[in-house]
């Protein structure tokens, strides 16, 4: 295992143009994603926000190679060189684990609780490597050690319900990133835990990010996580890129309504007491019905009928997307003040 | 071969109507969602139906033997011929179908009152008492069924009434388990805590808290436990300890009818043998059906 | 582990104290007292007070249980006046020939059912899982009696491929005719085939819907890892403990089959020591039977920690 630090920068690892993902059901199918593009490089973490339902733990998926069957997806997915998107089952394995690893919400049941945590962590390992378990186990030791795991050599024996959730979450970032996979997608990783574990987990991905130099994308429904962790943030709605761009640009000046709309859901030091807490009214749309215009238009206080008769071309603003009509910051005084300087 | 076969997307990613929260509308979706339990529930209905709406329209004599009409092959007048001593076969089908069903549904019924108030008492009193009733569960469990059924039916005269609780007192152990296993869990809940400090006592709590929370539980192993007392109540008059005649049950034509089967009198023991075997089928997909709406451990029992 | 061996084999020593208990009240339940369900509808007031005195029936209860509990512990489970032999005789010509009997079909039915069950799980909602699922919830919603006459009308009596009656005599001698064994086992082993591969197929669906199953998947490992390295190990467990549970009903299901082939094991012993009122030997069959059933629940319930060391932990299990 090298202990050197990978070079950041050098071209985007993960590569996604025009994703589309739909789900088949007995009846229906889901839209999940549509026309997702995004990039990430190494060393570097992006954000992926949305409320549930808005498509991106598909997405994680997606990027992971583990769609389940009655998936379809169309677009493309690179990583590195290699193309996932049309790739079958066989063809996939060999990706996962080595050029992108996945850390799920729930460490309890990610875990196999009959099988020893060093033998999970060194899984991929023996895999995809061929190492014998004795190598496989000096190198869970290793990994284990460099996520902050106390006493590694004792935790191998032990079974995961002998550990508690910030360290079983750690055996899974160590499982997850034995082979030094590229990019890591963490899909909620830190909301079955308490909050100080969070934000150890947290402080973890930042450093395990700039190690091994890897890209990191952080899926959340948390802004504050997002705020403090990311350095690029990449807003979803309804299957949809709703805005992307850097942290400071999203936080400090927004431009979809419904960013706006979620910063303006957070609670923060400095709100009012005895204010209402700003909530988005309606429901997210029904992924299996689209509709013809920009999804968030029904819940939207500066919809008009422009915005619900065709979904809104992107504006670019350097690095900062957005698909919005009638965006913030223009005419109408918009939802959430301007500066945020607390998030910087 | 296929693992990927098992859909692994969070409930978010399928949008759809909101599942409602109570119980009864759980079960309706169950119905509504999956055709094989519907196909259970009207099979179900249709027997009711047949077994006690059947004699309203198809009048025969169940009491008197005739046996000057003894075994006759179905034909006018006589859609399944006639049995042994000369009663209609169909109007003993009805007939038998009627007990049959009787004893199923009260044996139920006395199984689960009987199991759910046990369990529920054991697993939200918990502690040394808790231990004490579940071995004495484990106990009687132990003691194989059919033998204290042959032990009771020789000591009572078998009757409706007497085979009911008989069936019943040997199958209330399997719903005190489960509702002993759900209690032991929903007495940490909030809810039940938070009632406790209120003041509420332990006996309203566990009927209004934890049966009602339980409430899907129960549905799903009192439909098991139909499909399993029909199987009891045949078994018993297989070897002879149902009731006398001239009442009847299906488990008791089809062992009549089994006696014949070298006579080649098929309509002695495929109506009633068919009609056992639809019913048990039909409660055991009831209760599958059930089971998945409610999102229930797929364990029987 | 030790302790959870400890906890659970008190457990179990316990329940063997309640079921003496129970059995013991229901030996004295009987009308009449025990001295006329022993004796018999014929026994005048002398005999009967004769046997009170004999057998310690003027003694307070609680001495009674001590007594009788003692005797059963060394070997003596009564006498039976019906067939004129010492109870224990009877269930030690008889039970070996039952344990026989549903020793290879309880085998046998796991050996065909985990398989298959696995193979339902795996071809989830495909033709072959339809055809099995429809075909042992047929089976499993048949009287076990009709199951077995099925049999013995399609294999013996019109393909004559076996016989009807299963074998009788001794234990060699039963063991000495396997081709009349074959019916009685299949009958048991299909009914409890019927019941576990259901169980079985649940068991390892929801195993497969676990995420340590997608966690795995990511980590690049394919079907035979996942089935062979994790979830087979993971599904045998309960259905490891539902083996133990089904004990009961695996007995009654040797009773009946015992009882449609005459065959000579404790089942067929019961059924006629109850229609003949022979006390003594039902209630020897049933503590017999319930201890069986109670030590091999505890062997269920050790297997199923040596595979989960969740349940070694788990505090109140059951």
């Amino acid at each position: 295992m090298t202990a050197a630090a990978k070079p950041a920068g050098a071209g985007p690892v993960l590569r996604v143009a025009g994703l589309d993902v739909d789900i088949r059901l007995p009846r229906s199918v889901v839209h999940a994603v549509q026309g997702v593009s995004l990039e990430a490089s190494r060393g570097e973490t992006v954000g992926i926000v949305g409320e549930s339902g808005c498509g991106k733990s598909t997405l994680g998926l997606a990027l992971a190679g583990l769609l389940p069957p009655e998936a379809a997806a169309r677009g493309s997915i690179k990583l590195g060189d290699r193309e996932l998107v049309g790739l079958r089952e066989r063809q996939l394995r060999p990706v996962r684990g080595t050029e992108v690893g996945i850390v799920f919400q729930d460490p309890m049941t990610s875990l196999n609780p009959t099988k020893r945590i060093g033998a999970q962590v060194g899984e991929a390992l023996r895999l995809q490597r061929g190492a014998s378990k004795a190598a496989a186990l000096e190198a869970a030791a290793d990994m284990l050690d460099r996520v902050g795991l106390p006493r590694p050599r004792e935790q191998l024996g032990r079974f995961p319900h002998e550990l508690s959730g910030g360290m079983r979450q750690r055996a899974v970032i160590a499982a997850a990133l034995i082979c030094e996979p590229a990019v890591l997608v963490a899909d909620e990783p830190t909301t079955a835990l308490d909050v100080t574990t969070q934000a150890q987990i947290l402080e973890l991905f930042d450093r395990l990010s700039d190690e091994l130099g890897m890209a990191t994308l952080l899926i959340t429904h948390d802004m504050g996580v997002v705020a403090g962790h990311a350095d690029r943030v990449f807003v979803m709605y309804a299957g949809r890129e709703a805005e992307s761009g850097k942290t400071e640009t999203i936080f400090g000046s927004p431009r979809h309504r419904y960013t706006g709309a979620l910063l303006g859901s957070v609670l923060r030091m400095e709100t009012p007491r005895r204010s209402r807490l700003g909530t988005i009214p309606g429901r997210p749309p029904d992924l299996t019905a689209l509709a013809a215009g920009c999804p968030f238009a029904p819940r939207c206080t500066a919809a008009s009928d422009e915005c619900a008769a065709a979904p809104p071309a992107a504006t670019a603003d350097g690095d900062h997307h957005w698909s919005c009509l009638h965006p913030l910051g223009s005419e109408e005084p918009g939802l959430v003040p301007e500066a945020h300087d607390e998030f910087r | 071969m296929s693992l990927e076969n098992v859909t692994v997307l969070g409930a978010e990613e399928t949008a759809g109507a909101d599942t409602a929260q109570s119980a009864g509308r759980l079960a309706l979706a169950a119905f509504t969602r999956n055709r094989l339990a519907a196909a259970g529930l009207v099979v179900i209905v249709a027997l009711l139906l047949f077994s006690f709406a059947g004699p309203l329209l198809y009048h025969t004599d169940q009491i008197h033997t005739r046996l000057a009409l003894e075994t006759m092959p179905p034909g006018t007048g006589r859609p399944l011929g006639t049995d042994s001593v000369g009663y209609d076969e169909l109007g003993r089908l009805m007939a038998g179908g009627q007990t049959t069903l009787e004893v199923a549904f009260g044996a139920a019924v006395v199984a689960v009152i009987l199991g759910v108030l046990w369990g529920a008492v054991a697993g939200y009193v918990g502690g040394f008492v808790d231990g004490l009733m579940m071995r004495i569960v484990d106990a009687l469990l132990a003691i194989p069924a059919i033998l204290l059924l042959l032990f009771l039916a020789t000591v009572f005269r078998p009757s409706v009434p007497m085979l009911i609780i008989v069936v019943g007192v040997t199958a209330w152990l399997v719903p005190a388990r489960l509702i002993r296993a759900e209690a032991l869990s929903l007495r940490g809940r909030e809810y039940v805590l938070a009632a406790k400090t209120m003041g509420v006592r332990g006996p309203t709590i566990i009927f209004r808290h934890i049966i009602t929370n339980s409430i899907g539980t129960i549905m799903v192993n009192a439909t098991f436990q139909i499909a399993d007392a029909i199987l009891v109540v045949a078994a018993l008059s297989f070897l002879g300890l149902g009731i006398a005649p001239p009442a009847t049950n299906w488990g008791a034509m089809l062992s009549d009818g089994l006696n014949y089967t070298y006579s080649g009198y098929w309509w002695l023991t495929y109506p009633p043998g068919i009609a056992i075997v639809l019913t048990v089928l039909a409660f055991n997909v009831v209760g599958d059906g059930l089971r998945d709406a409610f999102g229930l451990d797929s364990g029987h029992g | 582990m030790t302790r959870f061996l400890l906890r659970r084999g008190a457990q179990a020593i316990v329940v063997l104290l309640l079921v003496s208990v129970i059995v013991f009240c229901l030996l004295h339940l009987l009308p009449g007292g025990p001295a006329r369900a022993i004796l018999g509808v014929h026994a005048t007031p002398t005999n009967v007070a004769a046997f009170n005195r004999a057998n310690g029936l003027d003694s307070p209860v609680p001495v009674q249980y001590w007594h009788w509990l003692t005797g059963v512990l060394s070997g003596n489970l009564g006498f039976s006046y019906v067939q004129n032999e010492s109870v224990a005789a009877l269930l030690g010509q008889r039970l070996p020939k039952t344990a026989f009997l549903a020793g290879v079909s309880v085998v046998l039915a796991v050996l065909i059912a985990v398989p298959v069950g696995f193979y339902q799980a795996v071809r989830r909602q495909r033709v072959g899982d339809y055809v099995i699922t429809t075909v042992t919830l047929v089976l499993y919603s048949t009287p076990a009696f009709w199951v077995a006459i099925i049999l013995i009308d399609v294999l013996a009596v019109r393909l004559h491929v076996v016989p009807a009656e299963a074998p009788q005599g001794s234990f060699s001698a039963v063991l000495g005719d396997p081709s009349a064994l074959v019916l009685p086992v299949l009958t048991i082993t299909l009914v409890t085939v019927a019941a576990f591969s259901r169980y079985t197929r649940s068991s390892v669906l929801d195993e497969l819907a676990q995420d340590y199953v997608r966690m795995a998947r990511s980590k690049g490992a394919g079907n035979r890892v996942i089935l062979f390295g994790h979830v087979l190990r993971n599904a045998a467990g309960p259905v490891v403990t539902l083996l133990g549970l089904s004990l009961p009903f695996i007995v009654s299901g040797t009773l009946i089959t015992e009882y449609v082939f005459n065959y000579p094991g404790i089942g067929l012993l019961a059924f006629n020591a109850a229609t003949t009122q022979d006390y003594p030997v039902m209630l020897g069959v049933v503590i017999v039977v319930a201890a069986a059933t109670v030590v091999g629940s505890l062997l269920a319930d050790l297997t199923h920690a040596v595979l989960d060391p969740r349940v070694r932990t788990a505090a109140g299990i059951r």
